[in-house]
């Protein structure tokens, strides 16, 4: 029966084991604190991820080279403009656009920076649709642009890129190459692309000379209802258009809900990973709390036997142990996920003034309540074994040492 | 039964053996006794004679090795240990030579807890435990820990809480053991006067004074076996 009398009788034995039960604390609450981080983000992530899966998402599909090295350091080799060709008449495809991208020197003001430059074509801006971004201040590139760029949000910040702000009509270095600005974007939310200089495909051809062999990308527009079938017809086509044997691709196709799939998957598979780990220090704080609650049974044996010998029943020995290492997983169960949230929040904050504002974790009340829960599940079964142990004490050994 | 007088408890034959590897001690050897209600009966003998086994074994804090003890007309080894327990802690209040209340609850809420075990609520809890401490004099101590508090009124505490449940009969071990004489004659005084009111108590103790002083019936011991039956000039 949990009562006014056991309620109080098991929390001044914790509190006057202060320190014994302060460690047992500790051990479930770093778990807790670990699993509440690790979840708290991973399904911020997910849900990003999933935030990225808009209208102008669901219709893209990407063509890369498999390269060995990261797009747009491996130049082994480049998608063609007859890929292209070959991408856009397929049947399906409503529009398809290729993309340079590459490491780029940047300098303003004697300053240096290596960012990416990108360039697309201003009549198919479907790599701006796939970025979810718009202008946040002056224009989009225009076809016959020249010598004109529009740059990332993070240009238009004081100390983050230059140590000055940048603004329209500004002038830059691109490889030795002057530009001068006309846009910004607004921002992505991850410091890579917030980094992005934009230009056109010929001003791209000139700064990076004989040096690009062709597209390192091609996005397509397609008909988002039949969307497996055209991936294959683009597969079809590209390989034709490259000359190449099924089986022997050098290029994939894949759709952006796809490459988003892939995200989250390996995104579930790390963060599954982190919690197993957790749930280990988990399983040793368990252990831990067992340990304790074995030996707090062992000194108040006398206690139990003369609560036996004034009526109570095993089970009431049972509910009373019980609900002390339940109190002790609770009480971890609270503070874990109160630290857990401050760090998680403070970590976003930190992320976010660092430019990973998609890193932004997910406090879902399901997490708080439910994690509580776990700690203090997990104290009670802790305690069952050394509570049914206690239990069996025979009042007459309890009472013998006197 | 003769002269009105009802049975409480009833042993027949009992023995408890405890087997430490070659030996075995025989703690209790083949011990009849039947006290009635409203008895006041003291259990003699020298230490070791087996007073403590035999009351704990009335008291059903443990079962005999062999024998029967029968609790107001019940076999005791035919309960379930639960049931056992739930039994004793209305049938039975038990006093200690060394107090045994739980430290960290205090004098009240020690005295409260066997009712909680009868399921009793907080509020006929409380009230009884106020009545309690009011017929042991210990009022202004109710919220003091045990710690707080003298020999003599710590017993006074479990003699409160060995009547928490308005029990038939009171076992008491050794109750003055720990006490000087003058807190023990204050302990004793209580005992009688409840036994006046109608409980049977029954009381273990190594000194023949106290023995032929309080009690109507001494039951003499000495290993493990009832030596003589005496009764005193209380008996009547
Ligand atoms: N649990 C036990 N294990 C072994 N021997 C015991 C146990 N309990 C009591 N004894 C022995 O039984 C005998 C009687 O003990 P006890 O009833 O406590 O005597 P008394 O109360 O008369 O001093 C003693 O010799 C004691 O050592
Ligand atoms: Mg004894």
């Amino acid at each position: 029966m949990i009562s006014k009398e056991s309620i109080v009788y098991s929390l001044r034995n914790l509190i006057q084991r202060k320190s014994r039960s302060f460690l047992t604390i500790l051990s479930i609450f770093v778990g807790i604190i670990t699993i509440f981080i690790f979840i708290s983000f991973g399904l911020g992530l997910i849900n990003y991820i999933e935030s990225l899966k808009t209208e102008s998402t669901v219709d893209k599909i990407n063509i890369q080279p498999k390269g060995v090295g990261p797009p747009g350091l491996d130049d082994t080799f480049a998608l063609s403009e007859e890929d292209l060709e070959a991408v856009d008449k397929t049947s399906g495809v409503i529009e398809a656009s290729g993309v340079y991208f590459k490491p780029a020197e940047v300098r303003k003001n004697k300053e240096l920076r290596f960012v990416w430059a990108i360039s697309y074509d201003p009549e198919k801006p479907l790599v701006i649709e796939m970025f979810g971004t718009k202008i946040a201040k002056g224009r989009e590139l225009r076809s016959g642009d020249s010598g004109k760029a529009v740059l990332g949000y993070n240009y238009l910040l004081k100390d983050k890129i230059f140590s000055e702000q940048s603004d329209i009509n500004d002038r830059i270095e691109l490889n030795g190459k002057e530009l001068k600005i006309v846009g910004f974007f607004d921002a992505v939310g991850n410091p890579q692309d917030d980094s992005n200089i934009y230009i056109t495909h010929d001003d791209f051809l000139e700064i990076y000379r004989g040096n690009s062999t062709g597209f390192n990308w091609i996005i397509a527009e397609v008909d988002s209802e039949r969307i497996e079938e055209i991936i294959e017809k683009v597969e079809d086509s590209v390989r034709k258009s490259r000359n190449l044997e099924k089986g022997k691709e050098d290029f994939f196709v894949q759709s952006f809900e796809d490459l988003l799939e892939q995200f989250n998957r390996i995104l579930l598979f790390i963060v599954v990973f982190v919690i197993a780990i957790a749930l280990v220090s988990v399983l040793v704080s368990a252990v831990n709390t067992a340990n304790t609650m074995v030996t707090s049974t062992l000194e108040r044996k006398k206690e139990i036997g003369v609560m036996k010998a004034i009526g109570a029943k095993n089970s009431e020995v049972v509910k009373i142990f019980l609900f002390e290492s339940a109190f002790l997983g609770l009480v971890a169960g609270v503070l874990g996920v109160i630290f857990g949230f401050f760090i998680s929040y403070a970590g976003a904050e930190f992320l976010k003034r660092a430019g990973y504002g998609f890193l932004n974790p997910n406090f879902s009340p399901i997490l708080f309540i439910g994690l509580i829960l776990f700690a203090g599940v997990t104290g009670a079964i802790s305690g069952t074994w050394p509570a049914l142990r206690a239990s069996k004490t025979r009042p007459t050994d309890a009472l013998r040492y006197e | 039964m003769a002269k009105g007088k009802r049975e409480v408890i009833r042993l027949e034959g009992v023995k408890k053996y405890y087997f430490m590897g070659e030996n075995i001690v025989k703690a209790v050897d083949g011990v009849d006794m039947v006290i009635n209600h409203g008895d006041f009966v003291a259990i003699m003998g020298p230490s070791g004679s087996g007073k403590s086994t035999t009351m704990n074994l009335v008291g059903s804090l443990d079962l005999p090795t062999d024998g029967e003890i029968y609790l107001d007309g019940h076999n005791i080894a035919r309960l379930s240990e639960s049931s056992l327990a739930q039994i004793r802690g209305k049938k039975i209040g038990f006093i200690f030579q060394s107090f045994n209340l739980i430290p960290n609850l205090t004098a009240k809420e020690n005295i409260m807890l066997p009712m909680l075990f009868q399921g009793l609520r907080i509020d006929e809890r409380e009230l009884k435990a106020e009545k309690l401490l009011e017929l042991v004099e210990l009022t202004d101590r109710k919220n003091h820990y045990p710690n707080q508090l003298s020999g003599g009124q710590q017993q006074r505490v479990a003699i409160a809480r060995a009547l928490a449940n308005d029990p038939d009969v009171i076992l008491a071990d050794e109750p003055t053991g720990n006490l000087d004489t003058k807190t023990g004659e204050k302990v004793m005084n209580f005992l009688e006067e409840f036994n006046r009111k109608g409980k049977t108590i029954i009381m273990v103790t190594h000194d023949p004074e106290l023995a032929k002083e309080h009690a109507k019936i001494v039951y003499w011991m000495k290993d493990g076996k009832i030596e003589k039956t005496t009764k005193t000039k209380k008996a009547r």
